[in-house]
């Protein structure tokens, strides 16, 4: 008797958990279906499941509205930048987390103050620098941006973890005969894998994701990154909901995957950041 | 002050595995200071959680008062507990730690002002009324821990290993301040511990627990001179007992004990309690206090001479310990002999034993037989 | 780890990689410099003087092909005293900050106290619930003006079945739902976010102390006000700030949804920014980096405020 009025005491609960699942992760499974369907047939009843999965659209989608093209610019942008910030933000966090000198602490001051600026303080005017370099309208001149925007939180997490390497470590590895680089390359980098693979998965989803810059410093049409890519089909077709859903699976899918198979690591990996 | 009856008590673990506790009965006298010892991993500190109603009962009950409490929460139970890490609220200050059970209960505020001051002048913690948790040491952290328990004036106490934290000196004194403050209160006790000292100088009443069940209940001396089987004989006592297979051998009306060339008689047995291990393998028990380098003139008339090689030799201050192999090559033992021995390593000693302190258990049972005294 | 066997070096290569110092904590100068170089550079070249630039555009009016004009602090001055595009921005995006903020970290603590009640199947609902926080708001945005929708949006078709049409709304087009539409979108991206951190932080809490609250008669809403509470403060504070710091730069999600109408009702800094620059009939970069960088002082302000009232005197440590 008492037990089942224990279960009843927490049915609310249970109801809201139920509820909030639903409303957390319904919308995903809401585009899916809709990516699948044809818009008349959305239109018709938009929450409907595919009658017949059409997957013609995604080939549509790829060739014939561009986000092949899309797809290729957001992997070699954000594969770029994530690689560059990765080798450099390490360095740094190696140098100010192993040695001490003079300025290490208003180097590391000035690095880590990048996590506050907003982006409208810079955005500006990384338009007319790029301009006058002609990196504007390229993918070029966004890796880089994009390498300077995540340069900060990257040094940040990892010069936390590479402080707390034992010293020992080190100096064995000096009086092996050990030259700077190599300690680097041979012991930080192998012991912080897990730290980097944080740093990896943040900068990843964050630069995947990423609009405002993208949208301010590249206007052809054929160096679009996936999240332009779909604003600018939103804006030529409006009304054309299945497709624009289609296009919105073709950038969310890979970010899907890799959270099914790597949900642990990927939750770390985004709250890295926040967590003290 | 009440009586906690514990009958057949069982806990399982979700995930399967051998139960934590296995059918464990045990009744707590009023104002009894009762200890639960046994090693890590027994059962003993799921015991006391489930007395307590922190973790949930799969089988049995748990009484106080008479009165059935399984499905009773904590809260109402009228115990107080004192958490091994003293589970102070590191965010409140000390009097605030020592008021806020009281403050819940709905205590009139100046019933607990005189309460609190009252458990802190007590305790020595007036000083550090103000201060919070991370701002005392060990010692004082776990008398707020300890006050937090009395202001509550409950029925029972219950201690989950409170000392262990603390270091060596620190905790003789406090276990003398432990037994002093449970005197003057005269509440019902149960202290969990794994330290056989512990146990020994505090309780009224010790039941060693080992994988989960009871081993033995008793009195602490009783149960040190009277093991009831070979884990307890080895657990209390420090060095522990010595422990050496032996066969039984019947010469006429006589018991002989025979291990390692060594014949003693065993004149402290019934022969009735004997006659089914006659002629088959024996364990047989002696403490290191027993074996003597110069028997005492009391038990001198029937010591047994034992021919021995030193393989070490420790002292130790006030006494010393003796490492030897029984003629020179048998089994290993350990004896407590007095500060003044000669004795060096490599040399050969004779060691005096006394029949009538002999230990014997059953080979496979490891149960104690039964002794006449 | 095995002895290596030093390869042949090239002087610059050795002069570059540095010799073995005795103290692993010193290295020559040209080594540190090798390390932090790139990141300084890149930082130096694309964060520092695009900022710099910035202060320097603010007090100038920089017209098509780049003609600059010192015009001292009138952009400041016109910007606080007669631009009301400027302080309905300032109060949407307060307003949406400061509803958002505290939304946010509530309802990841009411999210994280729901998983740490020992439910059924809690480890799949926190995968579940941290999705949302992996999409671009391109696609949130997307999503939720569908879902805002009139006609066949879901908002107003549930709360048609539930009798409830008097409360259907445009979400999006009327100037006083549109924020408030906004808001909710946000919070169902991150409340996932603050859920995973509140989590942690209540599994790290100390067993024993949550056991002495219960036997010191606390249900589980005192154990939550007096006990859970208090001890979570310092990473309650931390996501507070750090939601905050977020919101008040918030662009991507506005943009996407509402461009800032309907009539600026969801105008933002950071729009109000984006439009200044690119999409106003005269061309000038000077006026709205004075806008970003008064917000950026005043993002500032409210930061070091909120961190000196929020902060805890002593360290609460356990």
């Amino acid at each position: 008797m008492r037990l089942w009025l224990n279960h009843l005491r927490r049915t609310p609960l249970l109801l809201f958990l139920v509820l909030y699942t639903i409303v957390s992760g319904g919308p995903f499974l809401w585009v899916m279906s809709m990516s699948l369907r044809t818009t008349p047939e959305i239109f018709d009843d938009p929450y409907a499941l595919p009658v017949r999965l059409h997957w013609e659209k995604f080939a549509n989608a790829w060739t014939n509205s561009n986000y092949g093209t899309y797809f290729w610019n957001s992997l070699i942008v954000v594969v770029t930048a994530v690689a560059l910030v990765t080798l450099i933000g390490a360095m740094a966090a190696h140098c100010l987390a192993r040695y001490r000198f003079r300025g290490s602490r208003l180097v590391r001051f000035v690095i880590l103050s990048g996590m506050i600026l907003p982006p409208q303080l810079l955005i500006l005017s990384l338009f007319q620098i790029l301009l006058d370099y002609g990196l504007y309208n390229s993918l070029a001149g966004l890796i880089i941006v994009y390498v300077a925007t995540q340069l900060a939180m990257t040094v940040y997490i990892l010069e936390g973890f590479f402080a707390q390497l034992p010293q020992d470590l080190f100096d064995a590895a000096r009086m092996d005969g050990y030259a700077d680089f190599e300690i680097f390359w041979r012991i930080t980098l192998p012991i912080g894998l897990p730290a980097i693979f944080t740093t990896v998965t943040l900068n990843f989803i964050l630069l995947w994701n990423e609009y405002l810059y993208a949208v301010v410093l590249l206007t052809d049409d054929e160096k679009r990154t996936l999240p332009l890519g779909i604003m600018h089909f939103m804006g030529g077709h409006q009304l054309d909901v299945g497709m624009i859903a289609t296009g919105l699976m073709i950038a969310i899918a890979p970010v899907i995957l890799l959270y099914a198979l790597f949900s642990e690591t990927m939750i770390k990996g985004m709250t890295a950041g926040a967590v003290r | 002050m009440a009586t906690v009856t514990i009958d057949e008590l069982s806990k399982r673990y979700a995930g399967g595995g051998e139960p934590a506790v296995k059918a464990v009965s045990l009744a707590v006298a009023d104002g009894e200071f009762m200890v639960l010892l046994g090693p890590s991993g027994c059962g003993k500190s799921s015991v006391l959680r489930m007395i307590a109603g922190l973790e949930p009962i799969t089988a049995g009950t748990v009484a106080i008062d008479g009165r059935p409490v399984n499905h009773v929460p904590a809260k109402d139970r009228d115990i107080a507990m004192v958490f091994q890490s003293y589970a102070l609220y590191p965010h409140m200050t000390v009097h605030a730690n020592l008021a806020f059970g009281l403050r819940r209960r709905s205590v009139p505020g100046d019933e607990i002002d005189r309460r609190v001051r009252g458990v802190a002048e007590k305790l020595g913690l007036t000083p550090f009324l103000a201060r919070k948790p991370h701002a005392l040491s060990g010692g004082q952290r776990q008398r707020v821990a300890l006050g937090r328990a009395i202001v509550r004036d409950p029925k029972v106490f219950l201690f989950d290993e409170p000392l262990s934290n603390l270091d060596a000196a620190l905790r003789v004194s406090t276990r003398n301040e432990l037994i002093k403050q449970q005197h003057e209160l005269g509440t019902t006790t149960i202290y969990v511990t794994h330290d056989q000292v512990e146990a020994m100088t505090m309780g009224d009443r010790i039941c060693i627990m080992n994988k989960g069940e009871v081993v033995q209940i008793g009195k602490p001396l009783e149960v040190y001179r009277n093991p009831a089987d070979a884990f307890v004989a080895r657990f209390l006592g420090n060095p522990p007992m010595n422990l050496l297979p032996a066969r039984l051998e019947q010469a006429g009306d006589r018991t002989i004990a025979r291990f390692s060339d060594v014949a003693v008689e065993l004149t402290a047995y019934p022969i009735s309690a004997l006659k089914p291990y006659v002629g088959g393998p024996v364990t047989l028990g002696v403490r290191p206090e027993d074996l003597y380098e110069v028997p005492p003139p009391a038990i001198a008339s029937r010591a047994l001479q034992i021919a021995a090689r030193v393989l070490a030799v420790e002292p130790l201050g006030a006494e010393t310990l003796l490492m030897l192999t029984i003629g020179g090559a048998g089994p290993e033992i350990i004896a407590r002999v007095g500060r003044d021995t000669n004795l060096r390593t490599g040399g050969d000693a004779t060691i005096a034993l006394d029949p009538n302190a002999l230990h014997l258990f059953d080979p496979t049972t490891t149960k104690a037989i039964a002794r006449v005294a | 780890m095995a002895e290596p066997a030093a390869p042949p070096r090239t002087r610059i290569v050795a002069w570059l990689m540095g010799d073995s110092v005795a103290d692993s904590r010193q290295a020559p100068a040209r080594t540190i410099l090798l390390f932090l170089a790139p990141a300084l550079l890149v930082y130096a070249g694309f964060t520092i003087y695009p900022v710099l630039r910035t202060f320097y555009n603010s007090v100038h009016t920089i017209g098509p092909h780049n003609v600059q004009t010192f015009v001292g602090l009138d952009n400041f001055v016109a910007l606080v005293t007669q631009d009301r595009v400027f302080w309905k921005a300032v109060a949407n995006t307060t307003i949406f900050t400061v509803v958002g903020t505290v939304a946010d970290v509530l309802g990841g603590l009411l999210l994280a106290l729901c998983l740490f009640a020992k439910v059924p199947l809690a480890r799949a609902m926190r995968v579940i619930w941290f999705t949302p926080v992996l999409m671009s708001y391109v696609i949130v945005g997307i999503i939720w003006v569908w879902l805002y929708d009139y006609d066949w949006g879901l908002v107003n078709l549930v709360l048609g079945w539930l009798g409830l049409e008097s409360l259907q709304h445009s979400w999006l087009g009327d100037p006083a739902t549109a924020l408030w539409a906004v808001v909710v979108t946000h919070l169902w991206k991150w409340l996932g976010f603050n859920m995973i951190i509140c989590l942690a932080a209540l599994h790290a809490l100390p067993e024993e102390v949550l056991g002495a609250a219960e036997l010191d008669n606390c249900g589980w809403f005192a154990k939550l006000v007096y006990i859970i509470i208090p001890m979570l403060r310092p990473t309650l504070v931390n996501l507070l700030v750090l939601s905050f710091i977020g919101k008040m730069m918030m662009f991507d999600l506005v943009w996407i949804m509402t461009a800032g109408g309907p009539l600026w009702s969801t105008e933002t800094v950071s729009t109000y920014v984006y439009k200044r620059a690119f999409n106003w009939n005269t061309f000038d970069l000077g006026y709205p980096s004075a806008i970003a960088v008064l917000w950026f002082f005043m993002i500032l302000l409210f930061v070091t405020l909120m961190t000196r009232l929020l902060r805890q005197r002593d360290r609460v440590e356990f």
